[in-house]
């Protein structure tokens, strides 16, 4: 007993110094990221080759590895995990005045965008769905807390209709909100959702009939629950956030130790839906490369048609990271010598890529969070006929390298999770560090697209 | 007492952690957590039947998520534990190395290609 808690007073001398290293590995990557950003600028600077770039992000991830290895107290590791305290609960007024707001915000995006301006700017359709929701407020979501069950305006529609109540199929499972979300992110990427705003309010009355009659027929907690690909994916990223609901009330945790915990995990339904989450940001920003539009200009040439090229690349991509995950759980079992099974180490370490979904969702949208939030808050003072002249933020150079910093801090986090998972699993220390092995290298993995991704200069999508 | 064998017992257990932790993955699927190969060889937890792939695992599971334990458990747990020890240890002066062959190899990689 008397080793172990001197073991305990090295691990937390140790942390400090693990992390002073980190940081001096990291400060390396942020040059790099540095040049990564400005290689087009006249001014002289150093420029890093991209493959240094990459290999520094990817030795950060498995350096970070290293040291959370070095982290071997079992206390130590089960206390932060399990940190935690009260907050007072929301209370009936701020939850009607939630869902006062989602609904407003629907019936302004509804009208605004079926009579209001159609340039994409002064449109508060489009500035409510890609500012306010898919910049802000999914931001909000694993940087503070999913508020989403409250705000839903599409639940409180759904709910306030009767339901049939017919028993929700089981071996559909998490699937249609894994179709959801592909379909979703596919018809973003080849339709012009973002600038047309009379198109992007047919979806969104779309998605509202959808998830009505779905509501209708399982009713309103199984269709949101299991089937609704915007609530799950909420849920998930709210995961990652430091505030929580649980059956006690609100409860403050430290970021990310939602994620240790796999119960939500019901099956390899819900592993796909979450490779899914990390996938589509991918594939959103894969897209607007240059390395995308020389793939695919052979075969749009040769006839095949646009979305058929953008379809594939999306199912075949999907394919591979769920292929990849699962490869690497399954590997768990062979460099852990264990006898769980193999769905039960992929549901474990599942949830800690969400740690990385949001890392990359920050560095995708914090830059058109900031300068658009002007834009939304003056357009919405008058959404039917918006000032001739609104407002933009200039965001300074820096904010790109808050995303690659972010994107790495996703990372950093996964590796803890994966680290607390494994210490959960496994009775014996070194057998959980070798369980890691797989995980970790597709993480590495992962790290390295994703920045091959961010320090591309980014475009819209060719050919559609 | 044979703790050699595939022994399964009932669980008469108090496993709350890492064993529990397992079981409770498999009550939405309905499944096994475990999957032995037929001709493996398993060492089965005598309190909650856990199979583990090596006898060290075994033990020190009975230590971290078992109470009561008798003196010859009580041994094999202090001994799995040493020998999880020093296997900690040679884990962590490879890794001590690897780091900092990755630190100078990095700052050499940036001396010449940057």
């Amino acid at each position: 007993m008397d080793r172990h808690s001197r073991r305990a007073r090295v691990a937390r001398r140790a942390t400090p110094f693990a992390l002073a290293t980190l940081a001096l590995v990291a400060s390396a990557a942020r040059v790099a990221a540095h040049a990564g950003g400005v290689r087009g600028a006249t001014r002289e600077t150093v420029t890093v080759p991209t493959w240094l770039f990459l290999a520094t992000g990817g030795a950060v991830v498995g350096a970070s590895f290293l040291l959370a290895s070095a982290v071997t107290d079992r206390a130590y590791i089960r206390r932060i995990d399990g940190w935690g305290r009260e907050l007072p609960d929301a209370g009936r007024v701020a939850r009607l005045l939630a869902r006062a707001v989602g609904l407003a915000a629907l019936a302004i995006t509804v009208v605004a965008g079926l009579f209001g301006p159609t340039t994409a700017t002064d449109s508060a359709a489009v500035l409510i769905v890609w500012v306010g929701w898919w910049a802000v407020f999914v931001l909000s979501a694993y940087l503070l807390g999913n508020a989403w069950p409250a705000v839903d305006p599409f639940r409180a529609i759904a709910g306030a209709l009767p339901s049939l109540d017919r028993p929700y199929p089981d071996r559909l499972g998490s699937w249609p909100a894994v179709a959801g979300l592909l379909a979703l992110v596919y018809l973003e990427v080849v339709t012009p959702m973002a600038d047309d705003p009379r198109l992007l309010t047919a979806l969104v009355l779309g998605y509202l009939g959808v998830s009505v009659a779905g509501s209708v027929v399982f009713g309103v907690d199984d269709w949101f629950g299991r089937a609704d690909p915007v609530s799950k994916l909420l849920a998930a990223y709210g995961r990652v956030a430091p505030v929580a609901l649980t059956d006690d009330g609100l409860r403050l945790r430290l970021p990310g130790m939602g994620l240790t915990d796999a119960a939500w995990i019901g099956g390899r339904d819900d592993v796909g839906f979450v490779v899914a989450v990390v996938f589509v940001t991918t594939y959103d920003g894969f897209v607007g490369t240059g390395a995308w539009a020389d793939t695919a200009r052979p075969l749009v040439e040769a006839g095949v048609p646009a979305l058929a090229v953008y379809l594939a690349a999306m199912l075949v991509g999907y394919g591979l990271f769920l292929a990849l995950y699962l490869a690497s759980a399954r590997a768990a079992r062979r460099t852990a010598d264990t006898y769980l099974a193999p769905g039960v180490l992929a549901r474990r370490f599942a949830p800690s890529l969400l740690a990385i979904a949001a890392g990359y969702h920050l560095a995708h949208n914090l830059a058109t969070a900031l300068s658009l939030s002007p834009t939304l808050a003056v357009v919405l003072s008058s959404p039917l006929s918006p000032p001739a002249n609104v407002p933009a933020l200039l965001v300074p150079d820096w904010i790109g390298a808050v995303g690659i910093a972010a994107v790495l801090a996703g990372h950093l986090l996964a590796v803890w999770v994966a680290h607390a998972v494994a210490y959960d699993l496994f009775p014996d220390r070194l057998q959980a560090i070798r369980s890691q092995y797989g995980v970790t290298l597709a993480m590495v993995a992962y790290t390295m697209a994703s920045l091959w991704i961010v320090s591309r200069p980014g475009g819209a999508p060719p050919f559609v | 007492m044979n703790r050699d064998g595939p022994d399964v017992l009932d669980g008469d257990d108090d496993s709350r952690r890492a064993g529990a932790s397992a079981s409770n993955d498999a009550r939405d699927t309905g499944t096994d957590p475990y999957e032995v190969p037929p001709d493996a060889t398993a060492f089965a937890c005598p309190r909650c039947g856990r199979p583990f792939a090596r006898e060290r695992h075994r033990d020190l599971h009975l230590g971290a998520d078992h109470r009561d334990l008798d003196d010859d458990e009580r041994a094999a747990y202090e001994d799995a534990r040493e020998a999880e020890t020093d296997d900690l240890r040679r884990f962590r002066i490879v890794s001590l190395g690897t780091l900092v062959l990755l630190y100078f190899g990095f700052l050499l990689l940036y001396a010449v290609a940057a």
